[in-house]
Formats: structure tokens, sequence, C-alpha cells
């Protein structure tokens, strides 16, 4: 009864966008608060570091080129997990299906010879396979085996690492110029169209805003949300659910190993081990972060873009690897906490009529 | 009855509460109620869907926080801010849904959430305390079991012997006999008679008035949130009990007249023959059952709920494949029964739980609202899906149900549950052209709605839809049906005309009884 005891949180079940959007902002705040105390206590001037992040990844051309390099595989593995999640589902090999996006558009590239743009336009084809043929397995022991596609996605990502790693300081080795990890370079280039910024970044904008377009307003859209909102609703009002699913994870693969395609045509221009720089798994965050919404998959990108370069930066003014990972999880902790706060209303607990308790 | 109410006059009330007042938007829950319970006796809470009796009582256990009015304690004006501070106290509620772990024993939901749980035991610790405290306070569990595994009755006794587990003295049961075959209610009964005597106190919230005769030392009725009259249950009877709890002429009244007499049977459009079918758990949920589906009459279902019902309608909706036996339609038997094939015919189906299967409850109202419609027009246009035209439907449909939306675009889980309920049960009329399956339809809605929904089932019917009613309230089938069915363990214990039937057969047929020789009955095959 006493002062303390009269404030208790409260949860509520349906938070506003806005809601969210807020604690988020206060949590990012905090969250470089916390950083730049750590820092400052090492000896470091968080004013200047953070000053240097903003002019070198906003505030130049090279910076905002580097970032868009960043944002494109960023947004289309945040899409495959997005469009997986709007089914109930997890996609955590969306790293798996862009290494093996990379390997099948390298493959086309080093061993078929054509007009560029056709070629292009075949190593687009052959990564969005690769992706799709990576969560095959996953997605039929998931429908019609019940079997978790959080484990199946997530392990054959080592696999495809593995295979990826052995064609490339393997069969496919660059001989000609005698790197030991890499394979030769990829004759097909994704045209530039803002300094080094290929083209693939347009269709990274555009995936999920057609993605969101499809859900919104066509009828395969319109299943697909019911049937991740409730599946048993969807058997009840005649939807092939198991077909749906399927679909799905497939799309879901298939983007991810595009974004391993651009990756290799429009970045990177060869096939190497950690070509991948665990995009995949990013995407998993960038999806969280997006909630759900595919529209949101470009802002979580953004920030994602954003932490990635600074880290960039940051080691180039003296931090080491781990701190700038610090830092990383630092943020990403902070947002998570954040969106559960959001949830939780604070209010009066009922007080006790002490004084009429003993009249009465 | 006894002297004991009489002696316990003079002393003061276990719990008193006064002037309790409650409202929710556009809702008044409770209005200057006064409630007071005894030590020693076993206090009825009456009144329709509705009344407030489960508002009243999530106040007193301090799951809401009421607007005005006090709760005294022994005498002592006391608040709970939750469940776990009323336990604490010694009061504790059963609710009408249980609130268990599914997946855990039973002696481990008794140690849920129990200071006295000891911090280091195995299964066998729990379950030997757990067989203690089952023999102490009277309540046969078998410790080891999976909550899953149990029947309503032995669910609802763990959920009472947690409680009493925790010392309560002040024992609030919600509607506790709805899900108990009448075996299981003498059961339950013989167990609160042993409570009472120990000197405890009830709470027996019901709308059921035989019951609240047989088990209850006093009544207080409540009637729209307000309460009507607190009585000695001597002093009252049946009819008394219903007048004071409806409050006005049975609105009820006059549903058979609106029934268009017919000459001869309709034709039958859905038939099982022998279709058995597993549940959920893929053990035998649907035993053999034959029955005919007539165009033009209203065919009820009774039984007591968990009995074959879900898995009867799911068959007759395409929900659920049969394991064998056949299902025709209009004398044809179907290959492999579908719901997009009993959609196309023109089969609506009012499911028995909204939430898990009928509406998808974190998209939007207008999202809901199109569940069957939206593959045609105006709502699908080749592969698009037009948003305006399913607002347009979704307004049309809130219209006829009778809800105000705040928006069309608020989860219909943010709608109570009524309105849910309202909103599907028109959805689903909107395409019933040949027949419609009604699970439950009155649950959650209160008498005015109850009569509404029954009336537009007699329409259909009038119109020559075949209706199935499922419910578990015999009045209600007795007032509408044509012929009702009695389903027992799965099985369809027997069919019959209603102006044939009679009360007494029907329910013991529930109870897995079979009928007594003399009784009147016809196979209507």
């Amino acid at each position: 009864m006493s002062g303390l005891q009269s404030l208790r949180l409260v949860r509520v079940s349906a938070v506003s966008g806005r809601r969210i959007l807020a604690a988020r902002v206060i949590s990012f705040i905090a969250a470089l608060a916390v950083g730049a105390v750590v820092l400052a206590a090492c000896g470091f001037d968080p004013l200047h570091l953070g000053t240097q992040i903003l002019k070198k990844s906003l505030g130049s051309r090279f910076g905002l080129e580097d970032l868009g390099l960043l944002l494109t595989p960023l947004i289309l593995t945040g899409l495959a997990v997005t469009v997986m999640m709007k089914i109930g589902l997890w996609n955590i090999g969306a790293d798996g299906q862009f290494y093996i996006g990379a390997f099948a558009a390298t493959a086309i590239g080093l061993f078929v010879k054509g007009p560029e743009p056709a070629m292009l336009v075949l190593c687009f084809i052959a990564g969005a396979a690769g992706g799709a043929l990576w969560i095959l397995v996953p997605t039929l022991a998931r429908a019609y085996g019940k079997v978790d596609e959080i484990i199946t996605t997530l392990l054959l990502n080592f696999v495809a690492l593995l295979l990826v790693y052995y064609v490339a300081t393997g069969p496919w080795r660059d001989r000609t110029t005698g790197t030991v990890a890499s394979t030769g370079r990829v004759p097909y280039e994704m045209p530039d169209f803002f300094g080094s910024l290929h083209w693939g970044f347009v269709i990274a904008l555009i995936a999920p805003v057609l993605f969101g377009l499809l859900l919104r307003y066509t009828k395969w859209g319109y299943e697909i949300r019911l049937t991740g909102a409730n599946p048993e609703a969807a058997h009840y009002a005649g939807i092939p659910v198991r077909r749906r699913m399927i679909t799905i994870m497939l799309l879901s693969g298939a983007i991810a190993g595009l974004a391993g395609m651009l990756e290799v045509t429009g970045t990177v221009h060869r096939l190497q081990g950690g070509i991948s720089n665990n995009y995949g798994y990013l995407g998993v965050m960038v999806a969280v972060l997006a909630r759900g919404s595919p529209v949101g998959v470009i802002a979580g990108a953004a920030l994602m873009a954003i932490i990635l370069n600074a880290g960039i930066i940051l080691q180039t003014q003296g931090l080491t690897t781990a701190a700038v990972l610090a830092l990383t999880g630092l943020i990403m902790m902070f947002t998570a906490v954040a969106d559960q706060f959001a949830h939780y209303r604070l209010v009066r607990a009922l007080p006790v009529p002490a004084a009429s308790a003993a009249a009465g | 009855m006894t002297d004991i109410p009489a002696l316990a006059t003079l002393e003061q009330p276990v719990i008193a509460l006064e002037g309790i007042g409650k409202v929710f938007p556009g809702v008044i829950a409770n209005a200057d109620v006064d409630f007071d319970l005894r030590a020693g006796e076993i206090h009825a809470l009456l009144g329709e869907n509705g009344a407030g009796k489960s508002t009243l009582m999530n106040i007193l256990t301090g799951i809401y926080r009421p607007d005005s009015g006090r709760i005294l304690l022994d005498g002592v004006a006391q608040a709970f801010n939750s469940p776990v501070e009323a336990i604490a106290a010694g009061i504790g509620m059963v609710h009408q849904h249980f609130k268990l772990v599914r997946a855990f024993t039973v002696a481990e939901n008794v140690h849920l959430g129990w200071k006295e749980t000891p911090r280091l035991a195995s299964a066998q610790v729990l379950e030997a305390r757990t067989r203690e405290l089952s023999e102490r306070y009277g309540l046969a569990v078998r410790a080891e079991a999976r909550i899953d595994e149990l029947s309503a009755g032995e669910q609802q006794r763990v959920e009472i012997l947690r409680v009493l587990a925790r010392q309560a003295r002040v024992l609030i049961l919600d509607e506790p006999t709805a899900v108990l075959t009448p075996s299981e209610a003498r059961t339950l009964f013989k167990a609160l008679r042993a409570f009472k005597a120990a000197g405890n106190s009830v709470i027996f919230i019901s709308h059921k008035l035989d019951e609240v005769l047989e088990i209850s030392d006093r009544v207080t009725v409540l009637r729209g949130g307000r309460k009507v009259i607190t009585e000695p249950t001597a002093n009252c009877t049946t009819t008394k009990l219903a007048q004071l709890m409806v409050g006005r002429e049975m609105v009820l009244g006059g549903l058979r007249e609106a029934m268009t007499p017919r000459d001869e049977p309709g034709r039958v459009v859905i038939s099982l023959e022998n279709v058995s079918a597993a549940d959920d758990r893929g053990r035998a949920g649907l035993i053999e059952a034959s029955l005919p589906v007539r165009a033009g009459e209203i065919l009820g279902i009774a039984g007591v709920a968990g009995n074959g019902q879900r898995e009867l309608s799911e068959i007759l909706t395409g929900v659920r494949k049969p394991t064998s036996g056949k299902v025709l339609i209009e004398g044809v038997a179907v290959e492999d029964p579908s719901p997009a094939l009993f959609l196309d015919i023109g089969v609506g189906h009012i499911p028995e739980d909204r939430l898990r299967s009928g509406v998808a409850p974190s998209l939007s109202v207008s999202d809901n609202a199109v569940l069957r419609a939206y593959t045609e027009p105006p709502i699908a246009q080749g592969i698009l899906f037009k948003p305006g035209a399913a607002d347009t439907l979704a307004r049309e449909i809130a219209a006829d149900a009778e809800v105000t939306l705040p928006s069309l675009r608020t989860p219909i889980r943010n709608l109570s549950g009524g309105n849910q309920q309202r909103l599907v049960a028109r959805r689903e009329m909107r395409i019933a052209r040949l027949a419609i399956v009604a699970a439950y339809p009155s649950r959650g809605l209160d008498v005015g709605a109850i009569s509404t929904l029954l009336r537009y089932l007699i329409d259909l019917r009038n119109a020559g839809v075949a209706v199935v009613l499922i419910s578990e309230e015999l009045s209600e089938l007795f007032d509408v049906t044509d012929r009702i069915a009695v389903m027992f363990k799965g099985r369809v214990m027997g069919l019959f005309e209603t102006k044939d039937a009679d009360l007494e057969t029907v329910g013991l047929l529930m109870g897995g009884q079979t009928k007594p020789a003399t009784a009147p009955t016809v196979e209507a095959a």
C-alpha cells in the first residue's frame, strides 16, 4: 500500500506504429549515448567520431555510393525474410541462398559466352533459380513433413558457404592473377548509374514496393495475408494453404539468390568465400526492424547500412572491429527492448480507500 | 433450508461488495451492485448473458478495476490489483474457459505459480503432493496425466484443486456445469457441499435455474448490470427466478409460430453415411455417423460440447476429411470434399471457435468480412483484389449485423466477442444458398440478439435452406428445430422429430444413457 506499489506496468495488446517509432527513436539515442560514454571513457572523442561518420557517409558522394552498395543486398535479404514472415515462417537461410545465387550467376558468367544484356538476364534467372533451389528441400520438408524451417534453412547456410569456398579456392580459382581465394573476373557487369552504384540498387528499391502492392491489391496477396494471419481460417476459406506456403518459400529463396547475383555482377565481380558479408543474417535483423512491412524493409536496411558504414569509418579512426560490433549490438539490443516497452503502459494501481475502511 | 443462513446474518459477511459500478465504452456492465457472501454458504449469481455476472466477479478478483463502489473483505476495505493478490487473500476463481497449461501434467499445473511449490522438486514429488491434496479435498484427479488427455470434467477438478490447494475459503465458479455431463455435475455438487460444510463459501455463477435451485442457499439476480434481488433459495421457484432474470415477457416466444408448417420432409441436400473422422489429435472424433440434412428444415444437434460436434460441423462443410464413410451432396457421393467445394455450392459455416477458425484476428474487419467473397466480383477483378469494394461489403455486413465499427481498418480482435460473432454469422448467412451449419451461434449474445439470430435461421429455413443448429441449450433446440439429433462420444445417439421428442429422453442420451424403453421416439432416417 506504499507509494511505490501504486504504480504498475500493464501490457496493452494493440500498439500504434507511431508509438513504436517513438520508442525506437528514444532507444537509438539512448544506445548512442551509452556508446558515447564508453568511447569517452576509453579516451576517444565521441563528438569528433560522430561528425566523421556523418561527413564520410552521408556528406560525400563516395559515402553515398558505398551506402547504396550496402543497401542493395540488405534490402533484398531483408525482403526475403519479410516475405516468409508474411506467411508465418522464418527464413534463416538467406545467407545460403545468397551464396548459391552468387554461385549460379558466376557459373553462367565464367562458362557461357554471349552478348552482355542477354547474359545478364540469364545470370538474373540463374541467381533467382539458385536461391529458390537452395530452399526447395526445407520447403518440401515444411509443407509435407512439418519439419521446422528455422533449423533446415539455417543448416543449409553452412553447406552453401563450404561449396562456394571449395569452388573459389579449387576448380574455379583465378589462375591468371594468382589469387588463392576467389574466382576469375565475371565478364558481365550490371551497368552503373551513379558513380559505382549499379542498377541493382534500383531493382532492390522496386522489389519491396512491388511485393507490398501484390499483398494489398491482388487476390493472391489477400490469400497470403490470410494464410499468414491464421492458416486454419485460410483453410476454411478454401485457400490451398500448402501450395501458397510453397510458393512463398520459393519466392523468398529466389529474392535472396537474386541479392547474391547482384553482388557478383554489380559490386564484387568475382565469387569469393566471404562474399555474403553476413547479409543473409543481417536480413533477419532488417526484417525484424521492419516489423513485417515490405516497404519498411527499405528503412530497416537503410539504418543497418548506415551502422555498417559507420563501423567501417570508425575502424579507420582507430577503433577495433570488436568495439564496432559491440556498438552495433548495443543499438540492436536497445531497439528490441524499445519494441517490448512500447507494449507497456504505466498505470496507477487502484488506491485503497483506507479512511473509509475504518469508518465502514 | 437450514438454520445456518439465519445464524450467519449475525456474523460479518466474508465478502461485501458495495455500490459497484463499471462502464465499458458504450456499455454499462455494472451499476450500483451490492452483494454479500457469508461463511458457509453457496450463493448463486444468476442472470442472462451480458447481465454483468462475470464483470462483477472479475472486479472482485482484481482483473478489472471498478469505476465506483468498494470491496470489503471481513469488513475491511480491500482492493486486489490482480488475481494473484485475490488468491493470496483466499479468493479463487475457476473460469468458464480453463486456464491450464495443456502440455503440462496435472501435478505441474497444480504447482504452477504457487509459493509453496518446493524449489527443487522431481515429478514424483509433485505428483505425490498432488495425490495428497486430491485426497484431502476429495477431488479425484490423475496427478501424472497431461491436461490434454483429460475430459472437461477432469480439467475442471484440476482447476478447483489448484484453487483449494492455495487455501481458498471463497471459491468462485463461472458457469461450471456448461461443459459437464450430468454425472460429472453431480460429482461437482457433492464436492461443493463438502467444501461448504467445512465453513467455506462458494459463489456459483449460472443461468441455469434448476441447478441454482438445487445447489444454492441464496440467489442474487442481476439484470442489465444491476442487482434485482437477493433471496434465500428456499423462497424461490423456477418461474419466479425466470421472471426476475428476464424481467419482461420472454423474447424467445413466438419463434415456433414463425416457422411455416411443412407437410412432408424436405429433400435431403447433404447426407452422411457411416462417416468417421479423426479429431485434431488423431483420435476418433466422429464415429460412424449417419445423418440426413434436409432442405427447409432446421436440424438440431444436441449434446454436451466436445462430443464430436466440431468434427461433425467440419465434415458438413468440407473443412475436415472423413477417414471412412461417404458424404453425399444432393444424393451424389463427393470424392474429395474441400472447403472450396462447399463454398461453391453455397454452404455457410458459423464455426464454434471463431477466433481459431472463423476469422484472422490480426487482420482488419474489412479483410475478415470478405473471407467468403474475395474470389468474385466486385471484390475480385481478374487477379486483382479491390480494397474499396471489400470495404463496401464490410460496411453492408456490419449494417446487417447491427455492429457499429470504429473503423474498418481495426483488427477484428479488437471487437467484442459478441460483435465478432454477429459479423461472422451475417457473413455466412450471405453465402448460404443450400445450407448453413451454425455451431453454438448464440454463445456470447444477449437474449435480444439470440432471438434475432434464430429468427434469421428460421427465415433461411422457410426459404428452403437446410439449417444445422448445434447447441447445448436444449430449450433453444426444442424452440426452433424440426428434428433433433443427439451426440455422445462421437456417435449420433438418436434422431427425433422435435414434436415427438421429450426433454427427458434427449437429456439421458446426452449423458450417454440409453433411453427408457417406454419413450415414444421416432427414428427418422
